[in-house]
């Protein structure tokens, strides 16, 4: 899962990427609404953190610009809490919205349903045959013995499981998992699905050659 | 009931009514008063008429062609002295309400009509002249004379019909007096109805405005009545609250936006950290971070006091003499740290610039006025010179600070004074930094009476002179 953080206090900026990142999120960030804007465009992320006062151009602003063509998930995060102005964000398009200041643990919740959301999910346990991935505890059971993963590996399960029955490109994959400044040895996904299988059984993951990996 | 008793256009209404009839009252009574002085005249000159038509027929009676007339005194004598039969024609004049009697000095008849009522008083014999007066007796009017000689007459009239006219007369004006008083009391009810109706109005609209919907005004669209002035009055006090609300409602959002985020960095930061053990460096940087953020909040807290309390003060502020470049020079020693971190050379030129003023306020307006000069003077360019002066020009005291930084855009040189508005909009989340400071230092010198101004083209630096009155 790979997300983009709109914050302008480069304090918050920091705290909130390191507390992404320590979740196994890939995460970039953005320290105005231009550049967020310009991040946000190709849709490569799986859910927007924006703050609304922002230099250059304000986190309505950037949700304007976005909501056309990109339906990344938006939650907005900012010091306004007015009713109006939570209803405005929502209007022009945020999905969620929290007011600072925040509990982490709320937001980090906030966004694992903004995400499971948009992808058909309605609960955090998702059930895949014998196994059971918990996307709330970030725990895998397979016949009900918990399954130690890194956390390369749970992302990776993680969203095949979300797209599930979907045929996932490698590209896709190496723009939803890995964020920009990410260019490790470890972003090897071969590596990753062989271990997987290992853990978890041979049959759980569909190779397609040539085009990506499926959970089906 | 005991509020309707107590609503003005009731109590108007008592009034109005109370008054009302007292006039058409005293009005009725003084018609009927006259009408009645003026019937009773009317009756007396009839009296007189017909009495004096009768002496008259009494001195001509039996008078020869060329005699002269029996001169008034010897009329008795000639009344003793013959029967006397009155000719028809005066004799019709007492036959219907009019009667009358002539008597002797002991009261014996001489002359009268039959019709007369029993009840007769003649007046009595006077020493000497006449005696004569009109008396009213029941339903009769008299005029009655007496004279020396003994000699005394009665002429009276029946007046029963001219009473009932009178007690009809009456009557019609008090029912008159009484439907003038009811079309009185309605046209008041209206008259008040309309003169309360603008206050009507005026307390309908205050209570909406009082229940919260500051932003309603009184209708002022009538003529320049007392009311409409009082309603102008209520709507600039009314403005003067919802300017004073809005400006409370915007500073207390903006500064608890401004301190939510501090706040934001805090929590989370601390929660992010104590999810886990971590290593020493990373305890350390948390540390680090949160004592720059509650540093930040520290400022800020301060930079609001300063200003609520520069907002209170007002002109009641404790006023001593003081030289503002005397302030200046202890603002200079306290900024050099900072001029000398940011390696920018303070050119001054501080002339005397007495004035009578708080000092400390001052002081920190001063203080704010470089530390922003500073600030926005790109640290460490070789030739960074900052220009701080002061002098008198007339009865004003000038300060200037000048800087050589990037400027101010145009779009910005508005705004700058207003509180956290920040031209460069990039949070510099460092300390001493709240985007108040320019605020507090036009508070204080508005405080003193005087302007803060500021001239500035971008890339070419900014100007800003204060301009206070010099002291005497």
């Amino acid at each position: 899962m790979r997300i983009l953080v709109i914050e302008d206090d480069p304090d918050l900026q920091r705290t909130l990427a390191a507390t992404l990142r320590e979740e196994n999120y890939a995460v970039d960030t953005a320290s105005d609404g231009v550049e967020g804007l310009r991040k946000a465009l190709p849709a490569t992320y799986d859910a927007i953190v924006l703050d609304v006062m922002l230099p250059r151009l304000d986190g309505w602003g950037v949700l304007e610009a976005l909501r056309p063509t990109v339906a990344t998930p938006v939650l907005m995060l900012t010091a306004r809490d007015t009713v109006p102005d939570r209803i405005k964000g929502l209007n022009l398009g945020a999905d969620d919205y929290l007011t600072k200041p925040f509990d982490i643990d709320e937001l980090l919740a906030r966004l694992r349903a903004l995400i499971r959301r948009t992808t058909g999910q309605t609960s955090s346990i998702i059930t895949i045959g014998n196994i059971a991935i918990d996307t709330a505890a970030r725990r895998v059971t397979a016949n009900d013995n918990e399954t130690s993963l890194t956390p390369r590996e749970y992302t990776l399960l993680e969203y095949l499981a979300l797209h599930r029955g979907e045929l996932v490109t490698r590209a896709t994959l190496y723009e939803h998992l890995y964020d920009e400044d990410d260019d490790s040895l470890s972003n090897l996904l071969d590596v990753h699905v062989s271990n997987l299988r290992k853990k978890l059984g041979h049959e759980l993951i569909t190779t397609r050659r040539g085009h990506g990996y499926s959970i089906e | 009931m005991s509020s309707l008793l107590h609503s003005i256009r009731w109590r108007i209404q008592v009034w109005h009514g109370i008054i009302l009839l007292v006039a058409i009252g005293a009005f009725c009574v003084t018609a009927y008063h006259f009408a009645w002085d003026h019937q009773m005249r009317r009756l007396d000159r009839e009296l007189r008429d017909v009495e004096r038509l009768l002496i008259r027929t009494l001195m001509e009676y039996g008078r020869k062609p060329g005699e002269a007339p029996v001169p008034p005194d010897q009329l008795t004598q000639s009344l003793r002295a013959h029967e006397i039969t009155l000719p028809p024609a005066v004799a019709a004049q007492f036959t219907g309400v009019n009667y009358y009697t002539l008597r002797d000095a002991d009261g014996t008849p001489l002359l009268q009509s039959t019709n007369l009522p029993a009840d007769i008083t003649q007046l009595p014999v006077p020493k000497d002249g006449v005696t004569e007066e009109f008396r009213s007796i029941g339903n009769r009017r008299e005029s009655l004379r007496a004279n020396a000689r003994g000699f005394s007459s009665v002429f009276g009239r029946d007046i029963s019909r001219e009473i009932s006219d009178m007690h009809n007369l009456g009557w019609l004006l008090a029912a008159s007096g009484l439907g003038v008083w009811v079309f009185g009391l309605l046209g008041g009810w209206w008259l008040a109805g309309r003169a309360i109706k603008p206050i009507d109005n005026i307390s309908r609209t205050a209570s909406r405005i009082a229940e919260g919907n500051l932003a309603e005004r009184i209708d002022t669209s009538g003529n320049d009545s007392e009311l409409d002035q009082l309603a102008h009055l209520l709507n600039q006090t009314f403005e003067r609250l919802n300017n004073s609300f809005e400006r409370q409602r915007r500073f207390s959002a903006d500064a608890s936006h401004e301190l939510r985020t501090p706040v934001a960095v805090l929590i989370a930061e601390t929660q992010r950290v104590l999810k886990r053990e971590r290593t020493t460096d990373e305890y350390k940087d948390t540390l680090l971070t949160c004592q720059n953020n509650a540093e930040r909040m520290r400022h800020l807290i301060e930079a609001l006091l300063t200003l609520s309390r520069q907002e209170a003060a007002g002109n009641q502020t404790e006023h001593q003499p003081c030289d503002l470049a005397d302030i200046l020079r202890d603002t200079l020693v306290q900024v050099q740290p900072l001029a000398t971190e940011r390696a920018i050379r303070i050119e001054t030129d501080l002339q005397p610039a007495p004035i009578h003023g708080d000092a400390a306020a001052l002081s920190v307006l001063t203080a704010n006025l470089v530390r922003n000069a500073l600030q926005h003077q790109p640290a460490g360019a070789p030739d960074a010179l900052m220009r701080v002066t002061t002098r008198r020009e007339g009865d004003r005291v000038i300060v200037s600070v000048t800087d050589h930084g990037p400027g101010i855009a145009a779009e910005d040189l508005p705004h700058i004074f207003e509180r956290f508005y920040r031209a460069d909009k990039a949070r510099t989340g460092g300390t001493g930094h709240t985007g108040l400071g320019l605020a507090i230092a036009q508070t204080i010198a508005q405080n003193h009476g005087g302007t803060i101004t500021v001239t500035s083209t971008p890339g070419n630096g900014a100007n800003f002179t204060v301009n206070l009155p010099a002291s005497t």
